[in-house]
């Protein structure tokens, strides 16, 4: 289980996270929404260890993240490839030192579970198209089982067509593998379709933690409120009235 | 701004303490027996052990590394640069000697440069890859490329031995820092022609210029008031580097045109192994290149504000 | 990338072949030749010593162009080194690195050569060590610039979390990355490698007689401007073409990169 406890950090002088508590338990699937600037990128780099936060801890299963191998899955697909790397070489990158047959075997059923042709992996991230790229990315991510998948906002690079194919097979795929899901994103429909529990980031500031039922009928605060009126009248989410 | 001041004293001393280290360490560490070529340069024959040990005694040779260090830095920071071990005199009087001859001859060369570079850059870029342009570039590759001392070589070769219009060696009247001082100015001139003539070229690439020269802005004013700003931050920038070629041009023109100054003063105090002249040279050096570069970082943020700010 | 093996591939071949083509043997003193215009025997005359200059100049292409490639080499080697460790090492490694840079930086290349190779006694291995000393700083900075601009993208990110070492993402992620910004640098420094080691001969304190070397026979030469102003011409077209050749090659490269960077 990932806990967050009361952490702050600063980016440069300004300070992006106060007091920031959450938890995701095994297999489970989360999701922070907030605007951009909220903090949700300095929460997913002390989450990785990337960026250490000035106070409070992060854990999971009572041992330093790290110890659990977190995997990523980038907001911008092409550039989490070494763009003259096939794509194959930075897929087998986390399981380098393993048995070459199962990593094999493990590629070639992610392959089919992700609906790639394997012969893409061949090519350059450059000659795939971005879509395909994002889910090479989370197959990079599944290479090595990690019990935990960080997905910094796994949608937006892609068209309308192909974000419900990826949401989809992200699902589908936490089915199969079994592994917990923190998701951070802008997009409070996707937020509600797919997560277990949903945290709302503002200024540094987690503004409620709630289930996608409670939250639509009972959303708290005016921003959650204002958020999921604006979610309505775009049309991505239906309220009962 | 204050934080920036002392940011720049600090990281000047470190640099300033590091060259005297680095340069302690080299004399200390040099092959043969340093005490022998004193002696030798002192007594102008090959001298017996007693000498040698005397000599040894007096320059301070028998302490370990880092007592010898400190006995040197010590009186450094009152500016006592200590006594020639081979004249025994002390060796700041002589380093204000010869300095008195590079500087003025630096100084010289660097006008001579501008004087050629920019009119020739404003010239080229008149007209972007017209004769003028090629013609400027050509010149100033062909400079770059030329050594110091073939070019002071050259100079004396058609002024001073075909055409008698000069005198080549010495430093006696005005007129024997002609050549000298054209030698290093075309140097400088190549460089820095190629310098103003892409930082111009770069100004003008600016976005927002074609819509004022379509709103009617004449080219002068343009050139006035963006062009040279803008083109001014490279040129800028270059100068330090330019001291760096402008120092190491006045050790060689000395040496071709056997006149006395720093240059000069290295060179035989490395011949001789006299330490303290030797330490003296590079320290000087050193501290010109920090101050200079400490005036042109605040150049640059006069020319250019947003150099400095975080994020930028 | 072409004009740069194209080159590259013509220095080669000179400084393999070029000694092939003397008629003479570079180090044969002649007394009674001495100081021979050019002609039939003596194509560019001969020196002081009557040896013949063209072949002298052919066999010096080894020592000035031969050793100014090695130098370069182990500054871009060195410094590429130091780079990569400030911009992959931390905070602390980062400062240190960048205030030694610093120290060396803040003076003339030329005159610390000078200094090193004179204290070092003159000769061909004080040159090396000298002028390396002094080459190495602006690799380190490229290095170091390029480096800490990747740390922040996917792909290195993406390799630290898989768990890769240091130098692993160095050797795989960064070098890659470096190679062309750093071979740019490196032919601006081959050409001043090639200056440096001219002007050191020139002083006294590079490559001794009676190695052919350029800088070292424009020193012999001096002495007999008056009589034979040609002798001093040769060597140094020699060294201001080969500097010419390498930086225009140069340029080209960096001309090139800039259009892909560009293009991208």
């Amino acid at each position: 289980m990932l806990r967050v406890d009361h952490i702050w950090a600063k980016r440069g002088a300004a300070v992006a996270l106060r007091n920031v508590s959450l938890s995701l338990s095994a297999g489970k699937t989360l999701a922070v929404v907030g605007e951009s600037g909220a903090g949700k990128s300095t929460l997913i780099a002390s989450i990785l260890g990337l960026l250490r936060p000035s106070a409070g801890a992060i854990t999971w299963d009572h041992q330093p993240v790290s110890s659990c191998r977190p995997a990523l899955v980038m907001q911008e697909p092409r550039s989490a490839f070494n763009p003259v790397w096939p794509l194959m070489r930075a897929v087998r990158e986390p399981v380098l030192g393993q048995e070459q047959s199962v990593t094999n075997e493990r590629i070639a059923r992610l392959c089919r579970g992700l609906e790639l042709p394997m012969e893409l992996l061949e090519r350059r991230p450059r000659e795939v198209s971005v879509g395909q790229v994002q889910r090479v990315g989370i197959l990079r991510a599944l290479i090595a089982a990690p019990p935990l998948i960080l997905f910094d906002e796994p949608l937006s690079a892609l068209d309308a067509v192909t974000q419900k194919h990826t949401a989809r097979l992200i699902a589908d795929m936490q089915q199969e593998e079994g592994f917990a899901a923190l998701i951070v994103t802008h997009d409070l429909g996707y937020a509600l379709a797919f997560a277990d529990s949903i945290a709302v980031l503002k200024d540094g500031q987690i503004e409620s933690i709630s289930d996608p039922g409670s939250f639509v009928t009972n959303p708290g605060s005016s921003y959650c409120q204002a958020l999921r009126d604006a979610a309505v009248a775009l049309g991505s989410i239906e309220v009962a009235a | 701004m204050m934080l920036t001041v002392v940011g720049f004293l600090v990281r000047a001393m470190v640099v300033l303490t590091g060259t005297a280290l680095l340069t302690f360490a080299l004399l200390w560490n040099a092959p043969g027996d340093p005490a022998q070529a004193i002696a030798i340069a002192r007594f102008n024959a090959v001298p017996t052990q007693d000498v040698i040990d005397q000599v040894r005694a007096e320059a301070g040779l028998n302490a370990s590394f880092w007592a010898a260090f400190l006995n040197w830095i010590g009186p450094l920071l009152l500016f006592d640069f200590g006594n020639s071990s081979v004249t025994g005199r002390p060796v700041g009087p002589d380093l204000w000697v010869a300095a008195t001859y590079s500087f003025p001859l630096a100084i010289t060369a660097l006008a001579i440069g501008l004087a050629i570079s920019l009119p020739l850059a404003i010239l080229a870029t008149r007209r972007p890859g017209g004769f003028m342009d090629r013609f400027a570039v050509a010149i100033a590759s062909l400079g770059t490329a030329i050594p110091a001392f073939w070019l002071g070589l050259l100079l004396i070769l058609l002024f001073a031995v075909q055409l008698a219009w000069l005198p080549a060696m010495g430093a006696r009247t005005p007129t024997h820092a002609v050549l000298p001082a054209l030698t290093l100015g075309l140097g400088i001139a190549a460089s820095l022609t190629r310098i103003i003539r892409s930082g111009i070229l770069e100004a003008w690439e600016q976005p927002f210029l074609a819509a004022f020269r379509h709103r009617g802005v004449s080219d002068r004013a343009i050139g006035r008031d963006h062009i040279g700003p803008h083109a001014a931050v490279p040129v800028v920038t270059v100068f330090g580097l330019e001291l760096a070629f402008l120092l190491e041009g006045v050790v060689v023109v000395e040496v071709i045109f056997g006149r006395p100054g720093l240059g000069s003063f290295l060179t035989s105090a490395i011949l001789a192994r006299d330490f303290p002249h030797v330490q003296a040279v590079v320290l000087l050096t050193a501290l010109v290149f920090v101050v200079v570069n400490l005036i042109i970082d605040v150049v640059y943020r006069v020319l250019d504000p947003r150099i400095g700010e975080p994020d930028a | 990338m072409r004009s740069v093996a194209v080159i590259g591939a013509a220095i080669l071949l000179f400084v393999v072949f070029g000694p092939l083509l003397a008629t003479h043997d570079p180090s044969t003193i002649n007394i009674p030749k001495r100081l021979s215009p050019p002609g039939d025997e003596f194509f560019l005359g001969t020196d002081a010593l009557g040896r013949d200059i063209l072949s002298r100049i052919l066999h010096g292409a080894r020592w000035s162009l031969g050793l100014a490639f090695l130098i370069s080499l182990i500054g871009l080697c060195v410094g590429t080194l130091i780079g990569l460790l400030a911009a992959l090492g931390g905070k602390l490694a980062d400062w240190v690195v960048m205030r030694t840079t610093d120290t060396f930086l803040s003076f003339p290349e030329l005159v610390a050569a000078v200094v090193i190779a004179g204290l070092m006694g003159a000769g061909t291995w004080s040159l090396i060590f000298a002028l390396s000393v002094t080459s190495w700083m602006r690799y380190a900075r490229v290095a170091r610039g390029i480096g800490l601009s990747l740390q922040s993208r996917g792909y290195v990110i993406q390799a630290r979390l898989a768990g890769m070492s240091p130098l692993y993402i160095a050797r795989w992620h960064y070098l890659p990355s470096l190679l062309p910004s750093l071979t740019v640098v490196w032919t601006g420094m081959f050409a001043r490698a090639i200056l440096g080691i001219s002007s050191l001969g020139f002083l006294g304190f590079g490559v001794q007689p009676p190695m052919p070397e350029w800088g070292t026979m424009l020193l012999d030469a001096r002495v007999h401007m008056r009589s034979t102003p040609l002798q001093m011409i040769w060597p140094g077209l020699a060294v201001v073409v080969s500097v010419l050749a390498i930086n225009l090659a140069g340029d080209a490269l960096r001309d090139a990169l800039a259009k892909t960077e560009r293009a991208k």
